[in-house]
């Protein structure tokens, strides 16, 4: 299975101002692809639409051989739930939830979070977090936070994980450990990763890279 | 919030007192008056009533001055028909026929004016229960004949009199009776306790020079709710005036109705109050919730969940508030009803306050708070569902 884009486009606002040109892509599964580019060449806007938060102006998307336009709300709510995580540069966890509640939150939409509460506790052993399940998300620090964020991503089993800058708040050496955490998933849970990045480090650790300037994909 | 306290609170306090005052007043009008009042028809006399008396064989007449004024006495014309009637009716309890008269009574150079009512104990005490409400002696006392009166204790204190004492009886025709005051009542209400005499219908009669008139028959129904149709279908049936309680009482309806209306609106000012109070916390909640609605629509969370999960909010604040409004409602309402208020005027029993502790009133003013809460947290939950995962994102970053 594979997310491919069909020559997508995206436009915003009057007068219209094109954030992505013609864009085609084949991500295949397990695949690692870091987005590069400047600040306002549309990485963010890509990632968006390739995950289905955002709709592209023109072309198609089709994931997983189903066209994301021909989906009905629930379809794509479900495909969300199911087969895709998000981690964004910020952590959005719910602030009067434990990090253990937090991490079930996907879960609970389907109400299998008694059931996957178990794994939930080997995630937080597995991100070094042991024992801080029912901390707030106050209580812990920035690098622990974004951690289960993005064991918040990983409960649901997805295919795909999606993540926009996710070391953009941390210091090098959480930041580290997150792309750790990242190559690891590729590698041994066979899961297909796609991150927007600014640092060229990280980037280069991926298995391909799509830089993009001014809504145009110009290297992959 | 505090809102929707105070204003499930103030429902159910004004609700208490009003209602208990009503089934007051209104069990007092079933209980002590009759509950159908048959009486006599005042007729009036018209230009044209009297041309058949005096000239059956014209045809025309012209009066010079045209006669006017009213016919002698009020009296129902023929009573015995009316028992007869009643005595077969299964849905009468009893009936009571009564003459009613204006009269000045005198005691030294003191002098009242009373309403005496004239009736047969024993049958009056089965129409109202006015025993009950006897101060001292008791309401059979008044017997058959023999001059006995019992009067209200406003009465008694305006004519600075005494049980067993006499007092003068005139009608303004024929020389004054003494009657002796063998009893006292007191029923609550200041225009029956200041001006009522009850003595025995023959001697009524006899003071008023009118043997066997009867002005009333006091009815009392099985079901007091018959007293309007059966009233009306009697009424057809005859010349004579017939009344149920709430049409004899329709000034005191009427106010009644009017307290709703004031009830009603100031409960819904007081919740429309509320509900805008509900509405700012859930926009607020909105505003600072996200990014959780963020993450939760990235996650699969769908509109109608945002919706349900406000929603849940906005009708948590309203319950919650509705019953802590009710608790403090019902503690006021408590404490209203241990506040003895001035003794002239008992109001119920043991001359405390009457408040009503209805369980409508208060599954209504839940159902109040409840319902604006509701209303109010529908918009802001609508307009959180509304918002996107990428616009929160954005604005955010
Ligand atoms: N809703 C919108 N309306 C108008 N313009 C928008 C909107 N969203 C994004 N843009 C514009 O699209 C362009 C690309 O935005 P995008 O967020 O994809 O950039 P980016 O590559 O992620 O930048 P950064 O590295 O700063 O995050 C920017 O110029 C931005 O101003
Ligand atoms: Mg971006």
């Amino acid at each position: 299975m594979s997310i491919e884009t069909h020559h997508i486009s995206k436009t915003f606002g009057h007068p219209p101002t094109t954030v992505l040109r013609n864009v085609s892509l084949t991500i295949p599964d397990n695949d690692f692809v870091s987005i590069t580019g400047r600040s306002g060449s549309g990485k963010s806007t890509l990632l968006y639409i390739l995950s289905t938060l955002d709709n592209a102006t023109e072309g198609k998307i089709v994931i997983d051989g189903e066209t994301v336009s021909a989906m009905t709300p629930q379809e794509v709510h479900r495909f969300r739930n199911q087969k895709m995580g998000f981690v964004f540069q910020f952590h959005y966890l719910l602030p009067e939830l434990t990090a253990l509640e937090n991490i079930l939150i996907p879960a609970r939409k389907t109400k299998v979070h008694e059931a996957k509460r178990e794994k939930a506790l080997a995630l937080l052993e597995k991100f070094d977090l042991k024992g801080k399940d029912h901390r707030l998300p106050s209580q812990l620090s920035g690098g622990e936070q974004q951690r289960v964020a993005i064991a918040r991503s990983l409960i649901m089993d997805p295919q795909y994980l999606f993540a926009d800058e996710p070391t953009g708040n941390l210091d090098s050496v959480n930041g580290d450990t997150v792309i750790k955490i990242l190559k690891d998933l590729n590698e041994h849970e066979n899961m297909t990763i796609i991150i927007v990045t600014h640092d060229p480090d990280y980037a280069a650790m991926a298995k391909r890279r799509i830089h993009l300037v001014d809504g145009e994909v110009v290297d992959q | 919030m505090l809102g929707i306290v105070l204003g499930t609170a103030g429902y159910v306090t004004i609700s208490g007192i009003m209602l208990g005052f009503r089934v007051f007043i209104i069990d007092q009008l079933i209980n002590n008056d009759a509950q159908v009042r048959i009486s006599a028809r005042e007729e009036p006399i018209l230009a044209d009533s009297l041309n058949e008396e005096f000239f059956p064989e014209a045809k025309h007449i012209f009066w010079l001055a045209p006669p006017s004024g009213r016919r002698d006495e009020a009296k129902i014309e023929y009573p015995q028909g009316w028992f007869d009637r009643l005595d077969r009716d299964v849905r009468v309890l009893a009936y009571s026929p009564q003459l009613t008269i204006q009269a000045i009574m005198r005691r030294a150079n003191i002098s009242e004016n009373v309403r005496m009512i004239g009736c047969d104990p024993a049958k009056q005490e089965r129409v109202t229960e006015i025993q009950k409400y006897m101060l001292e002696g008791k309401f059979s006392d008044i017997g058959q004949s023999g001059n006995r009166m019992i009067m209200g204790l406003g009465l008694m204190k305006n004519l600075g009199a005494r049980v067993s004492e006499s007092v003068l009886i005139s009608v303004g025709k024929g020389n004054p009776i003494p009657f002796k005051i063998v009893g006292v009542f007191q029923v609550g209400m200041k225009t029956i306790d200041d001006s009522t005499a009850f003595a025995a219908l023959n001697d009524v009669q006899k003071a008023n020079l009118t043997p066997s008139q009867v002005s009333d028959i006091a009815v009392r129904l099985i079901n007091a709710e018959d007293a309007k149709g059966l009233a009306s279908s009697w009424s057809s049936l005859s010349q004579d005036k017939v009344q149920s309680w709430d049409q004899i009482n329709s000034g005191t309806m009427s106010v009644f109705k009017t307290q709703d209306i004031v009830r009603n609106s100031m409960t819904l000012t007081i919740l429309i109050v509320a509900g805008f109070g509900i509405y700012n916390i859930l926009n607020m909640m909105v505003t600072q919730k996200r990014r959780e609605i963020a993450i939760l629509r990235s996650i699969g969370y769908e509109p109608k969940d945002i919706i349900s999960l406000f929603m849940t909010q906005g009708v948590l604040l309203g319950t919650s508030g509705g019953l802590l409004g009710m608790i403090f409602g019902h503690l006021i309402c408590r404490y209203l009803s241990t506040i003895t208020v001035d003794s002239g005027r008992m109001i119920g029993g043991g001359g405390t306050m009457m408040i009503s502790f209805d369980v409508m009133i208060y599954v209504f003013g839940f159902l109040l708070a409840f319902g604006s809460s509701v209303f109010a947290s529908l918009l802001p939950a609508r307009a959180a569902s509304k918002l996107t995962p990428i616009d929160i994102i954005r604005s955010e970053a």
